[in-house]
């Protein structure tokens, strides 16, 4: 908001508060930060920040107030333009002494909503000149942007931003029967206001009305008819207070956002409505002559109250952590901006001014007189809170560990925009966010910024598979990415919010993996158990990859017969890794192979098993390679369960060492090697023992499921 | 003494049993001289020339031995003390042939082993951490040092925790400022995501009272259009202390702290009034500029200071509202964007680049992992 240092200089000695510099530095300490300082003329224009607590601040005289509580220079009232009130004899006389109408006589207002107009006033003046208004007006607004109209539109625009408080002016000959009504609107009644627009209006809007129609929407803009033009030679102003809550209503329901309805959304003060009306008249007097109509109408709705509060010594000093304040600083603060202070004992009781809206409890007050005293001559100390925590949640803990291995196993951390479209994004993972338990339908935005994207992602999945896209498009060739991050696929409770949401930890990769300057070749490319490897690593401290149970798992998403679920030893779904369809690769326009899996967080168990010696065998171990060519449907699982079975003595551990399918081998059959480590607790093995173990091994190997040896 | 037919090369027989020469000992010891002059070079070279001078059956050395018993008795002694210590000379000569065929069979193994050691190391592929995840770890660092909790709470709200409770006011400009994404605005308490990390304060005061010392990081969402400056998904962390006798001084202290440990000893704090719902008194906090370390630059726009963070003591009726009694007890909260932090430390230009996954901007923060 723009403001001129000049007109500020109206109400407070700008030069003993140290000029633009210093006035800049008063508002900062007060807590209004300036955007910029432009110096023109002799004159410095302040865009000033205001925050929406304070409209009383939302003026010059508002802010040549806060200067001088500041800076503890005197504010100037009244300023040297405030008109004398009209004398109380002198109403009703006219210049040669003839009578002339007083405003009861010409208008009349009726208010027919009390709580949401406390008070509505208006004066006439009639016999205007089309004369511009007075050059001094016209250039402040000019300085501060506004753009001068007229001298009655200019009159109420110099009073709002000289004391904050809006006014507006009708020309009185276009009001049907001369007079105001303040009343709901009907619902589908009509309005053209000012900007030229036709509005259809309802009852939860407030309305100036005369005897016939609405001729303004209160609080936001006037109407188009009863504006006052270059043939008005009557003018009705009004300045009037309206309830916030429904001025604000209204302007967010029509998008209309006006200096107006700016400030009675945060609160107008009542009792500057006859101060300002005056002062209006007075210019619009001094601008375009005629003459005042005797009287002010001071028509009201529902009373204000005059609120009070307390300050005490102990709460002032408790707050600041400075036992140097008092109470005569306090005083002295609070009565420098306007408030009505008087001691009584250790406590200051308060009377708040009505241009305060935002005051209303006593640590208010303590932050006033803080503003004053200014937070740099406060002590700085740190909490000696004990006992308030040190930790980590578990399941947080759980997601960091796994970031760091999703790092030392060459993936880089992404961030996805959780906006997504269920229809078309999510669709070929559907059969996967079912699985994990997710509600059929996503929750979806409301209000989105991309209409496209409305749904909240119920898989990390998508996202990644975009960033891979877009990275392998940019000519990386080898991609590896993760996402630690919330996905909103629960069938939650509206009561309990945090019901929607879950934990998720995926990642893509593509390209060549375990490439390298030496390792060339088609084996360094990325395959299903780089994939695979990943997701057992990454679930590693908490579930040895030995336990978890892998199933088949078909999804449009994955290539069928690549990708698979990881169930925990409990039987919960831990994750899924698959090969990423050709469809959804054609899509990204991605040529490679590119796999994807994603981790349920919370079906880690939070605490992993706890590390515990155990006893290890001192003996050497003996080895033995076991080759041979098996049907494919015996899988690796079918395999090595066979193996274990045998109770083979001495056996220690059995290791794939070598897979092969392809030329050399028959169709559908593929060739396995396995490598046995025999080793006793107690004793050295002899190597006889062990091939007699070996032997019977590829006898019942051969005799039960049909492999072929060589 | 020598005879001129013996320096003829010995025929393999004469080499068994040496006849006619007037001394067989010096002959042996300058043949073993000449051959192994002229070196071995392999093993089955040098096994050959070990057999031929100290085999057992057919060796030079041995056939010395042999002829003893032919000869006069009174010549025995001496031709045997002679025979002895060519002996040993050859078996010395024949362990250094040794030496030298092992080292010599050790440095070509050593050659096959040798590399070109400026080629690249094979490294292990590592990865990075995103940028907002370094900084909101070095931020946590911090406060756990303090002594601090790190709380989490869900991205999905209702009006209650994320504005009501917070002393947002229905139909308050204060909301204004918060853009929100509805989910649900027909539920009793509308569904939306949350506009800020301060709705955990609310859950935390409820769930474990005071005092309470905690840090809140997390994503929230605001419904903004997306620019170099401006994201609708980014990353706050939120500060909260509950206890008894807690004041504005123990916040300033906190965030110079604060400041300090992130940006640099030098670094100052700077508190001037401003308003959220949630605090009394409220506060806008700016750091002193990290580039030009307060004098003024482009970065600071001439002012010096940089606006980082919003902060206050917590407002009584948010205290009272979660049980607290803010007589008994006080508190302050501060909070800032974890976004900006990292576009402040890092120097990138773009928020946006957060969010697209492109490892050329990645791998530029890996070294913070």
């Amino acid at each position: 908001m723009k403001f001129s240092l000049s007109w500020i200089g109206d109400f407070v000695d700008t030069a003993a508060a140290g000029g633009a510099e210093g006035a800049q530095r008063l508002l900062e300490q007060a807590g209004f930060p300036l955007e910029s300082l432009e110096r023109s003329g002799g004159d410095a224009i302040l865009d000033v920040e205001i925050t929406p607590n304070r409209p009383d601040a939302m003026s010059h005289r508002g802010l040549a107030r806060e200067i001088a509580a500041m800076a503890g220079v005197p504010f100037l009232i009244p300023s040297p333009l405030i008109p004398s009130p009209p004398a109380p004899g002198g109403e009703g006389q006219g210049e040669g002494g003839v009578s002339v109408p007083s405003v009861q006589e010409l208008t009349s207002v009726e208010i027919e909503v009390p709580r949401l107009c406390r008070r509505f006033g208006a004066r006439v003046v009639r016999g205007i000149s089309g004369a511009p208004a007075i050059e001094s007006v016209r250039s402040r607004l000019s300085s501060i942007g506004s753009k001068p109209i007229s001298a009655a539109v200019d009159a109420t625009n110099y009073v709002l931003w000289e004391t904050g408080q809006p006014l507006h002016a009708f020309d009185l000959d276009k009001l049907a029967g001369g007079r105001v009504v303040v009343r709901r609107a009907q619902k589908g009644e009509k309005l053209v206001l000012l900007d030229g627009a036709e509005y259809e209006l309802v009852p939860s809007d407030v309305v100036v009305a005369d005897a016939e129609r609405a001729v303004s929407l209160a609080g936001i803009m006037g109407g188009l008819d009863t504006a006052v033009t270059a043939k008005t030679e009557n003018v009705l102003l009004e300045a009037a207070w309206w309830d916030p809550a429904a001025i604000r209503k209204t302007a967010r329901r029509l998008s209309l956002h006006t200096d107006a309805s700016h400030r009675f959304e945060r609160g107008a003060d009542p009792e500057a409505i006859p101060e300002a009306l005056d002062r209006a008249a007075k210019i619009l007097l001094e601008s375009a002559g005629g003459t005042m109509a005797p009287g002010r109408i001071d028509a009201r709705g529902a009373a204000w109250k005059a609120r009070k509060a307390f300050l005490r010594l102990a709460r002032l000093r408790l707050l600041a952590g400075e036992d140097k304040l008092d109470l005569d600083f306090a005083a002295e603060a609070l009565s420098r901006l306007g408030f009505a202070v008087s001691k009584r004992g250790k406590r200051l009781q308060v009377g708040v001014p009505t241009f305060r809206p935002d005051i209303s409890i006593e640590d208010d007050l303590a932050e006033e007189v803080l503003r004053v005293y200014g937070y740099h001559g406060l002590p700085s100390r740190l909490p000696s809170t004990r006992g308030g925590g040190g930790y980590l949640e578990p399941l947080r803990q759980i997601e960091e560990a796994m970031a760091d291995a999703g790092v030392a196993l060459g993936l880089y951390e992404t961030m996805a925009s959780p906006f997504v479209d269920r229809a078309t994004e999510e669709r070929p993972f559907l059969q996967w966010i079912a699985v994990a338990g997710g509600a059929p339908q996503p929750l979806s935005v409301a209000n989105p910024l991309d209409q496209t994207r409305r749904d909240l992602r119920s898989t990390l999945i998508p996202g990644l598979l975009d960033s891979v896209a877009r990275n392998v498009h940019r000519g990386e060739r080898t991609v590896g990415l993760f996402e630690v991050g919330r996905v909103f696929d629960r069938p939650g409770d509206p009561a309990d919010p945090p019901s929607f949401e879950s934990r998720r930890f995926a990642f893509a990769l593509t390209g060549d993996w375990r490439g390298h300057w030496s390792a060339g070749g088609p084996s360094s490319r990325s395959d299903f158990f780089d994939a695979k490897g990943v997701l057992e690593r990454l679930v590693s401290p908490w579930m040895e990859p030995e336990i978890l149970r892998w199933k088949p798992f078909a999804a449009d998403g994955f290539v069928p017969g690549a990708a698979a679920l990881a169930e925990t030893p409990a039987g919960e779904i831990l994750g899924v890794v698959g090969l990423l369809s050709r469809s959804e690769r054609e899509k990204r326009k991605l040529a490679e192979a590119v796999f994807a899996g994603e981790i349920r967080v919370e079906a880690i168990p939070r605490r992993g098993t706890p590390a515990r010696f155990e006893p290890y065998s001192a003996f050497p171990p003996i080895e033995a390679d076991l080759s041979f060519a098996h049907s494919r449907e015996r899988t690796w699982q079918v395999l090595e369960e066979f193996v274990r079975a045998q109770n083979l003595a001495g056996l220690d551990s059995i290791r794939l060492v070598d897979r092969y399918e392809g030329p050399g081998v028959e169709e559908g059959r593929a060739k396995t090697t396995i490598r046995l480590t025999f080793r006793a607790h107690d004793r050295t093995l002899e190597q006889e023992e062990v091939n007699r173990e070996v032997q019977r091994l590829a006898a019942q190997l051969t005799a039960h499921l049909g492999v072929v040896f060589g | 003494m020598k005879d001129e037919e013996d320096k003829s090369p010995p025929s393999p027989v004469s080499r068994l049993t040496p006849t006619g020469s007037p001394d067989p000992v010096g002959d042996v010891l300058s043949q073993f001289a000449e051959e192994s002059g002229r070196g071995v070079s392999s093993r089955s070279d040098f096994e050959r020339l070990k057999g031929r001078f100290l085999g057992r059956e057919k060796g030079l050395v041995p056939g010395l031995f042999a002829r003893l018993k032919d000869l006069p008795p009174a010549e025995r002694a001496a031709f045997g003390s002679r025979a002895n210590t060519a002996k040993h000379e050859i078996e010395d000569g024949v362990s250094r042939l040794a030496e030298e065929i092992s080292k010599r069979e050790a440095e070509s193994r050593d050659r096959g082993d040798a590399v070109d050691i400026t080629l690249p190391g094979r490294r292990a592929r590592v990865g990075g951490l995103h940028p907002v995840t370094a900084v909101r770890r070095r931020i946590e660092q911090i406060f756990l040092r303090m002594g601090y909790s790190v709380a989490d709470g869900p991205e999905i709200e209702n009006d209650r925790y994320n504005f009501e409770a917070l002393n947002f006011p229905p139909d308050h400009p204060a909301r204004d400022s918060q853009d929100t994404f509805f989910i649900d605005r027909k539920a009793p308490s509308p569904l939306l995501l949350r506009t800020h990390t301060s709705p955990v304060q609310i859950r935390e005061m409820e769930k474990r009272g005071a005092p309470l010392k905690l840090i809140v990081p997390g994503r929230v969402y605001r419904n903004e259009s997306v620019d170099a400056t401006h994201a609708a998904v980014f990353n706050q962390v939120e500060g909260l202390v509950v206890d008894r006798g807690i004041s504005m001084a123990d916040l300033k202290g906190t965030v110079e702290e604060f400041f300090a440990d992130l940006f640099g000893r030098d670094t100052r704090a700077r508190f001037i009034p401003t308003f959220f719902p949630f605090v009394e008194p409220g506060v806008d906090v700016a750091a002193s500029c990290i580039f030009c370390k307060g004098a003024g630059c482009g970065k600071c726009k001439g002012s010096g200071w940089i606006e980082l963070a919003g902060a206050g003591m917590v407002h009584p009726k948010v205290l009272a509202g979660c049980g607290i009694d803010p007589e008994e007890f006080t508190g302050f909260a501060f909070g800032l964007g974890l976004d900006r932090v990292a576009l402040l430390l890092y120097e990138f230009p773009d928020l946006r680049l957060l969010l697209e996954g492109d490892v050329r901007f990645l791998r530029q923060f890996a070294r913070e992992s």
